[in-house]
């Protein structure tokens, strides 16, 4: 069995026991007095539907309620649409009360300030949209953040800005903060100038890998655009026959090709057989160094040679030289 | 253990269906035979809108352009549009086009009937500009020679100065796909997509003879054509889905040959290298996927795909050395051969209001079942060397993920986790690692307008022996313990705190720490540290404007040993990065349905340091460090009813100092024919006018 670090052990009995502590705390004043009424969403449905809904809910109402009349979602002739069915109300919930007495915490907001939790929002969402990529959503990372359909998806809009590879990534970086600062980096994915979005490595609504990416594997996920570096190869690198991500940070890097570090130092932490790779490359290496220009250090580093660190095919590139 | 455990995914997905239980209570529907939805402003027709304009560049710059295709100076056509149609019965388009004018323009539609078919087209181009700085004396495609006064002893005696010509490596990918999606009866969709690529242009790489080496121009002309085909069935309580994913790779260029520029009295006949490229390949893949809801509260869901990855192009001479006897290769081609199984299955079950379990596992196995045979071995068209068997490294990782959700409160809520990770591999010097993580996470709104959540994690990492692989030559240092495989103790934490100040103002702070001890470890990475902190800002300041902060920092550390002597440790290495990334957006209605503008300013310094240490006074190496400074404005005026003006001002200055290739020319190392390339510096400015009609 595995040692537990002490450190990670006391953080979380705080946890647990903050958690308590809250838990007892929020919940000492309701057995004081009575509760006041919960907030709960209505069970009548509306007399004439959108049209009871439009009556408040103007053009001029601060959230922009018109552009879902350009959206897929009113298609009133595709009968498997919210406007084909139940209109507002097939996403907001049963509306009457609402909207007889105005009271937010009566209807479905759909907004992180709801009453009611996001799993309980999802379900109006993933009545209709559970199969495909959804199918694994219930066990997701992003499920298990407590993640609404919402927090990403904006129903509303015309063009929903978490589909639009120009809008995407900054829909991400509300969450992923530090992967705006990756893509500023010298070297990575065109996410910067819009030519790439996160989705065409990763499946937001989960998949079967830790990042949860498109393909059931690391590499699979890579070689769908580096479909040269699959292979197999005769002589394959180890490494990257197993994980592009031992050697490369896919979100951006100081280094160029998207490298943890660069060569030589990141081939000597593999490579140490007696000889050449085994030497330190100290700055006597550099133009006018005390050992000269070294071709170990400069300009390709350990890549001057070894070219084809991706595997090779030739009988006798063994050593990844040809 | 294999079999068993493809018996028991199998044995758990084909129970799925078995256990459908009763139809699910339906709800009460009201009477919606009055709902006219007089107010839902649907239109019908085209509608969208048309940019077309000019723009102007005003230096050159790969780096700058990189992927966008603004990397020459001068002026290019800006062409972007967005155009819907809706019709009576359901049929629609919605196309969207942007950078028509540039080499990175894309064109996506989709169409058809919603509810009954969609069709799509999409059509992209991606360019890749690598250097602007490299020069060669080489000419040629996939055959590279040299001019007059090749060969010589080492780039000093060589004619560069009169032979280098400047080279600028750059791709280009264009891909076109269409597909189409049907929605058939009972719940089924299907849907198929194909995808035609083709990447061309040059690229860096190097071909050595022995321990003289030069940087080469490769050539790229590849073509990967994709196929993702589908069924998918959308019940109640069941949704599943067989799918196929088909990958085919073609190069034209089998070969890249090259001339030795570099005498080499000791090995006669080495005039001539050639460097294998990436060979043809495929990949098949079948998927079944299926979800299940068991109860409102239960659900589970199961993937599995079976793979081939296959390679069989047509081996290379073993050396163009015809002065070198090499018996004959074992086969005309390697007939290499992978076949990958990847099975996922997921368990979520709400126990209680309160309490949420949930179970993870996943198998993943790259079976490299390639023939192995011994090859005869020519080193670098110089010298006969031993012969040498293939290894087919093959890979299993099963992974077991156990956690608990427990919500004290609605506004707090605690998990625990317990993750196993195995993985096997052969031809290694570890056969098995097995990984043990423990995490925790609480979040919780610490106060009416903050939420926090914190989350730890520790994981031990253990192998079974590491030995040495028979095979490889020379061998490894025996106390190298290479960091894939190696064992290794992580610890992370992570705190996030999102602050609603105000109703207008949120603020985000995060920080995440991460630290990896690899104790065991002498020789190979010994060390792994990184820390990220971030913040944001979002301030609506008034109706007209809002405004965007953000700042990060992230440092990254590692240590590593290196053995000289091929012993004990005697020299060690660190790595120090330290990026720090500012930016300020902001968006203002200047004038109501008139005139919008807006600007975005994005600070970003790297540093790295980096130190080898051998016990004798070394200099420190110089820093390597970029900086980036963008500033984009805009602007959009509206003319008339139908017509704006749209403006836009970028300007982006670049600096990076690269100690691996300032001062490097051609000729600076005796025994490298480089490119010469120097590090990316750039000061560009680019406007852009265009009219935007509407309709």
């Amino acid at each position: 069995m595995m040692k537990i670090a002490k450190p990670l052990l006391a953080a979380l009995l705080w946890s647990l026991v903050s958690g308590v502590a809250v838990a007892a705390e929020e919940s000492a004043p309701a057995a004081a007095e009575p509760p006041p009424p919960a907030p709960a969403l209505g069970t009548e449905y509306t007399e004439k539907g959108a049209d009871t809904c439009l009556m408040c809910h103007t053009e001029a109402w601060p959230y922009p309620i018109f552009p879902i009349f350009k959206s897929k979602h009113a298609q009133r002739a595709d009968a498997r649409t919210p406007f084909a069915k139940l209109q507002c109300e097939a996403c907001h919930g049963p509306g009457a009360k609402h909207a007889g007495s105005g009271d937010k915490n009566t209807i479905n907001s759909h907004k992180a300030s709801s009453f009611l939790s996001p799993e309980e929002r999802n379900k109006f969402c993933l009545d209709c949209h559970r199969g495909n990529s959804r199918t694994g959503w219930h066990a997701s990372t992003h499920a298990s953040n407590n993640l609404a359909c919402t927090s990403c998806h904006k129903i509303h809009a015309e063009r929903d800005p978490v589909l639009a590879k120009a809008t995407q990534p900054d829909v991400c970086y509300g969450c992923h903060r530090d992967r705006r600062a990756d893509f500023n980096k010298p070297s990575t994915h065109p996410v910067r100038f819009a030519r790439m979005t996160c989705s065409e490595c990763h499946s937001p609504h989960g998949s079967t890998t830790p990042a949860m990416l498109v393909k059931p594997s690391v590499n699979q996920t890579c070689f769908t655009c580096h479909a040269e570096k699959r292979g197999p190869f005769l002589w394959e690198h180890a490494p990257a026959a197993e994980d592009c991500t031992l050697c490369h940070t896919p979100h951006g890097s100081v280094y160029g090709a998207l490298l943890k570090k660069n060569p030589p130092m990141l081939c000597q932490q593999c490579h140490t057989v007696s000889g050449h790779p085994a030497v330190a490359r100290t700055p006597a290496g550099l133009p006018g160094g005390s050992a000269g220009a070294s071709g170990f250090l400069l300009a390709g580093g350990c890549i001057n040679c070894h070219s084809q660190m991706h595997g090779s095919n030739h009988p006798s590139g063994v050593k990844l030289m040809r | 253990m294999k079999t068993s455990n493809q018996l028991l995914l199998l044995s758990m997905l084909s129970a799925l269906p078995a256990i459908a239980a009763a139809a699910d209570s339906g709800t009460g529907q009201p009477d919606t035979s009055k709902w006219e939805c007089k107010g839902c402003a649907s239109e019908q027709g085209w509608s969208g809108s048309v940019d077309a304009g000019l723009g102007h560049v005003s230096d050159k710059s790969y780096k700058f352009g990189e992927y966008t295709g603004l990397n020459k100076q001068g002026g290019f056509f800006l062409g972007d549009g967005s155009v819907r149609f809706r019709g009576a019965g359901a049929y629609y388009w919605n196309i969207n086009a942007s950078d028509l004018g540039l080499d990175s323009r894309s064109l996506d539609a989709e169409g058809g009937r919603q509810g009954k078919y969609k069709l799509i087209l999409k059509y992209d181009e991606l360019p890749h500009t690598l250097s602007d700085s490299a020069r060669t004396p080489f000419v040629g495609g996939a055959s590279l020679t040299l001019p007059p006064g090749f060969p010589a002893a080492t780039t000093g005696a060589m004619p560069l100065a009169s032979t280098m010509q400047q080279v600028d490596l750059s791709t280009q990918r264009k891909r076109l796909a269409v597909g189409g999606s049907w929605i058939g009866a009972s719940d089924w969709e299907y849907a198929v997509k194909f995808s035609h690529e083709t990447k061309e242009g040059m690229k860096r790489t190097a071909g050595a003879f022995f321990a003289n080496s030069s940087q080469l121009v490769e050539p790229v002309d590849y073509v990967t054509d994709q196929v993702d085909a589908s069924a998918s069935y959308t019940g109640r309580r069941l949704q599943a889905k067989l799918a196929y994913y088909g990958s085919r790779f073609g190069n034209s260029n089998d070969a890249l040959r090259w001339q030795n520029p570099f005498a080499v009295p000791a090995a006669p006949g080495a005039f001539a290298g050639q460097l294998a490229l990436p060979p043809d390949n495929q990949f098949h893949q079948f998927l079944a996927s299926a979800g299940y809801q068991f109860s409102d509260r239960t659900r589970g869901s199961a993937d599995i795909a079976w793979g081939r990855m296959t390679q069989n192009g047509g081996f290379l001479a073993s050396t163009l050395n015809a002065g070198l006897a090499v018996p004959a290769l074992p086969g005309s081609s390697l007939d290499g051969r992978v076949a990958t199984l990847d099975a996922n299955l997921k368990l979520t079950s709400a126990v209680t209001d309160r309490l949420r379990l949930n179970a993870i596992y996943t198998h993943n196995d790259r079976d490299n079942q390639t023939p192995q045979a011994s090859y005869p071995s020519v080193s670098t068209d110089m010298f006969r060397g031993t012969a040498r068997t293939n290894l087919p490294y093959s890979f299993t990782q099963d992974k077991l993920k156990l956690s608990a959700d427990y919500r004290f409160t609605p506004l707090t809520k605690a998990a625990v986790g317990f993750d196993h990770d195995r993985r096997k591999r052969t031809f290694q010097e570890v056969n098995t690692t097995n990984e043990d993580t423990l995490w925790g996470r609480i979040t919780t709104r610490a106060m009416d307008n903050v939420d926090m959540t914190l989350k730890l994690a520790h994981g031990e990492r253990k192998g079974s022996a590491y030995q040495v692989v028979p095979g490889i030559q020379p061998p490894e240092n025996p106390l190298l313990r290479k960091y894939s495989m190696a064992n290794r103790d992580r610890d992370s934490a992570g705190l996030r705190i999102d602050i609603a100040a105000t109703e207008s103002i949120n603020v985000g702070l995060g920080a995440e720490s991460s630290r990896d001890d690899y104790s065991d470890s002498a020789i190979g990475l010994t060390s792994g540290r990184d820390l990220g902190l971030n913040a944001d800002v979002t301030w609506i300041v008034t109706e007209q404007t809002s405004l965007h902060l953000f700042a990060n920092r992230q440092e990254i550390k590692s240590t590593q040993r290196g053995s000289q002597t091929y012993s004990t440790p005697d020299w060690s290495g660190e790595n120090k990065d330290r990026i720090d990334t500012i930016g300020i957006g902001v968006k203002h209605a200047a004038i109501k349905d008139k005139l919008d503008v807006g600007a975005d300013y994005t600070v970003s310094r790297a540093h790295s340091d980096i130190s080898v240490n051998t016990g004798a006074s070394n200099p420190a190496f110089p820093n390597l460090s970029t900086s980036l400074d963008s500033l984009k404005l805009y602007a959009n005026y509206r003319l008339k009813d139908n017509w704006s003006l749209l403006g836009g001002y970028w300007y982006e200055r670049y600096d990076t100092r690269n100690w691996m290739l300032e001062g490097v020319t051609p000729g600076t190392i005796p025994n490298i024919l480089a490119f010469g390339e120097q590090p990316p510096r750039y000061h560009v400015n680019v406007v852009r006018l265009a009219v935007r009609y509407r309709f």
